[in-house]
């Protein structure tokens, strides 16, 4: 089957995903969607309705309440030829799956050079009251252990692409899509071509000489609006979005603190051991030299999510938050 | 759906199950049943008895023994055939010596001519592969997972020879779901090949054999799990370990087949395994076949939780070697002499040493710290 592309103006990130399973559903019958109601249901958030009508049960398929049953045979097909993605409801659910993650399909490949084709699809983050079993960002659980890619797109186009690559690729990646960005982001898919292999990406946002800001997912789109706010006040922010976490491309980080002897990582994840402190490390290791201040990191607290959404949006860091947590940074 | 239990067992008391005679089904050919099923389980036996040794000497790390096992891990992988999918634990050498070598080319003269054989090898090279099994045991370069992984913690595909074999993590109980989803790959290809998967009885309980078995009833995927009960995990009895009668009828929870069968008679365990197997590539579903063993030695070489296991008990285990049964089940019938058993012993004894020995000779892996994550 051709490996048709999507091409259309102003598509909602939640669109993004739905078309970029449907063409890579069309170009390789092998792939196969398993998840709690995504077959006459389409989904928690109706990302896969219609499948089932399209593509039928066996390949749409519902799985009873069992994240670590459902990993462990994806990834048991996953080894035998098939391109399984799992739907987890809400990505906070991944931690009844965890060892089939983390033990079996990660190491598969280190272990036995057998590959394990195998997308899991984390609908995550905060920013809806909705409590703390159905607002986190775990993407450290993932990052933390070999052998996962992981991916967290911040528009629409790049969910798109990442999605395609993601199924493509002979490798588990663990695909976080935000929730609050489903339908709110809107991008153009210009039908850029898709890699068979995700692969590290840096890319910067906005150019700018005064700060270098790292972030990903949701944040990205705090961070452009706060730099702005800062290109008001006459300092001009360098935003660096991670659509890629792993594998990291860390060269373009690099190259813009090379310029702007600045940085600060905003993430909406809890603090302590977040990614922020690996990029920290990181940065210290490779070019701290180049640095004119500490590296500064923007996060949660390290707290569950509240269900009051003031109490929530407290701890979410606000473009202001960010805002002064580079105002500090600047002045170090 | 529960079948008739294969033979009535005492299950919970600890005690091992009766034997129950040669089934009616093979009569005619009896004597090549257990001619076939005798020569795997010595060479196997013949395996382990050689690295138990070198685990006394020294010469190895570890060692998990799949003594006793030999019956109801042979006897399972004699029902299945080239491009099925056998995904095992530490104690089923058996099924994966069954699944890789044909004996006949490396022991001539095994089997009579006119031999009716249960099921036909797999072709390829039973040597080499035989060679590697034993590299991998010993941590070598030429082993499976190049030294990466120990003893069975590794994978062997063979595509055109339809070998697919998916070993263990060290997590109990992970490797089912991981099972029933090689079996949902034949479901997709609509092929008609099935996945079996042996866990012992402390896996049972838990949360993967539930999640497992559950999805691949709704599912009726073509997947068979043997639960090789030896009533003993680690240091743990069955009586601290589940409350029910018998594991096989869990079956009827899962809307599955189950069936509880004596491990330490290969005829009945192939019996039963035929009928799971056939279920499956008929699109009938899953079976869950419980197979009781003993327990012989301890969980791994050398670490006296066989102390736990009463001296009454133990001595019954023992007294119901399955490889001496078999051995006197062959002699009463008149099938063959003793004479020649001990011949055949000591053919697979200086096979298993030649190899192991050969594997001994060669190179450990060079270190290599960028080993690849991921597949490129």
């Amino acid at each position: 089957m051709p490996n048709e592309m999507t091409i259309e103006e102003n598509v909602l990130y939640i669109e993004a995903l739905s078309h970029a399973l449907r063409d890579e559903m069309r170009h390789d019958p092998s792939v196969m969607l398993m998840g709690q109601d995504i077959a006459g249901h389409g989904g928690a958030f109706k990302i896969t309705k219609g499948f089932l009508d399209e593509f039928g049960p066996q390949r749409v398929r519902n799985t009873p309440i069992a994240e670590s049953g459902t990993i462990g045979i994806a990834t048991g097909a996953a080894i035998l030829g098939q391109r399984p993605v799992i739907e987890m409801q809400f990505a906070d659910f991944i931690s009844c799956g965890f060892n089939q993650l983390v033990n079996v399909a990660a190491k598969m490949y280190w272990r036995t050079e057998c590959s394990v084709p195998l997308v899991i699809r984390m609908p995550g983050g905060g920013g809806m009251g909705a409590g703390a079993f159905h607002s986190q960002n775990v993407e450290s659980w993932f990052l933390h252990s070999p052998g996962l890619k992981v991916v967290a797109p911040a528009f629409s186009d790049d969910a798109y692409r990442l999605l395609r690559s993601a199924i493509k690729d002979p490798n588990p990646v663990i695909y976080f899509e935000h929730k609050f960005l489903y339908r709110r982001e809107r991008t153009d898919l210009k039908g850029t071509e898709i890699g068979d292999r995700v692969v590290g990406e840096a890319n910067v946002r906005r150019s700018g000489q005064h700060l270098t800001s790292i972030s990903w997912g949701w944040m990205t789109h705090r961070v452009l609006e706060a730099a702005e706010i800062m290109a008001a006040e006459g300092i001009e922010i360098e935003v660096i979005d991670l659509p890629v976490l792993s594998p990291l491309d860390l060269d373009p980080i690099l190259q813009s603190i090379e310029k702007t002897e600045h940085v600060a990582i905003t993430h909406e994840a809890t603090r302590t051991c977040g990614f922020g402190a690996e990029l920290a490390a990181r940065i210290s290791d490779e070019a701290i030299w180049n640095l004119d201040g500490p590296v500064r990191r923007i996060t949660y607290p390290d707290s569950p999510s509240p269900f009051n959404k003031k109490l929530e949006a407290d701890r979410i860091p606000s473009v202001d938050v960010i805002c002064d947590g580079w105002r500090q940074a600047l002045q170090s | 759906m529960m079948d008739q239990p294969a033979n009535s067992s005492p299950s919970n008391t600890g005690a091992p199950p009766e034997v129950s005679p040669a089934a009616a089904w093979l009569d005619t050919g009896s004597d090549h049943a257990l001619r076939e099923m005798h020569a795997y389980m010595r060479l196997t036996r013949e395996w382990d008895l050689r690295y138990e040794k070198m685990f006394k000497t020294g010469a190895l790390s570890k060692w998990y023994s799949s003594v006793g096992n030999e019956a109801a891990t042979v006897a399972a992988a004699s029902a299945i055939e080239k491009g099925d999918a056998l995904v095992s634990l530490h104690r089923d050498a058996g099924a994966i010596l069954r699944h890789y070598v044909n004996i006949e080319t490396l022991i001539p003269e095994i089997f009579p001519s006119n031999m009716n054989l249960i099921r036909q090898p797999l072709g390829g090279d039973s040597r080499e592969r035989l060679f590697r099994l034993a590299c991998q045991m010993l941590g070598r370069q030429h082993g499976y997972s190049a030294g990466h992984e120990r003893s069975y913690h590794y994978n062997h595909m063979e595509p055109e020879h339809g070998l697919i074999h998916i070993g263990m993590i060290s997590h109990l109980g992970s490797m089912i779901p991981v099972a029933a989803g090689a079996a949902l790959s034949f479901q997709q290809q609509k092929s008609d090949r099935v996945a079996i998967n042996f866990i012992g009885e402390g896996a049972t309980s838990t949360g993967d054999f539930h999640e497992g078995l559950n999805i691949a009833s709704v599912w009726k995927l073509p997947f068979i799990l043997i639960i090789e009960n030896n009533h003993w995990a680690f240091s743990t009895p069955t009586s601290q370990q589940y409350a029910c009668d018998n594991l096989a009828s869990r079956a009827i929870g899962y809307g599955m087949a189950g069936v509880e069968v004596d491990g330490n008679d290969p005829i009945a365990m192939h019996q039963v395994m035929q009928e799971a197997v056939q279920r499956a590539r008929s699109g009938e579903g899953p079976t869950l076949v419980e197979a009781h063993v003993g327990r012989h030695r301890g969980h791994s070489e050398g670490d006296d939780s066989l102390d736990q296991v009463p001296g009454d008990e133990l001595r019954g285990y023992l007294e119901n070697d399955p490889m001496d049964l078999i051995e006197t089940r062959m002699v009463n019938s008149g099938i063959v002499s003793r004479a020649w058993l001990e011949e055949i012993r000591e053919k697979c004894a200086a096979l298993i040493m030649e190899v192991v020995d050969e594997a001994m000779s060669m190179p450990e892996p060079e270190p290599n710290s960028d080993r690849s994550i991921h597949a490129e």
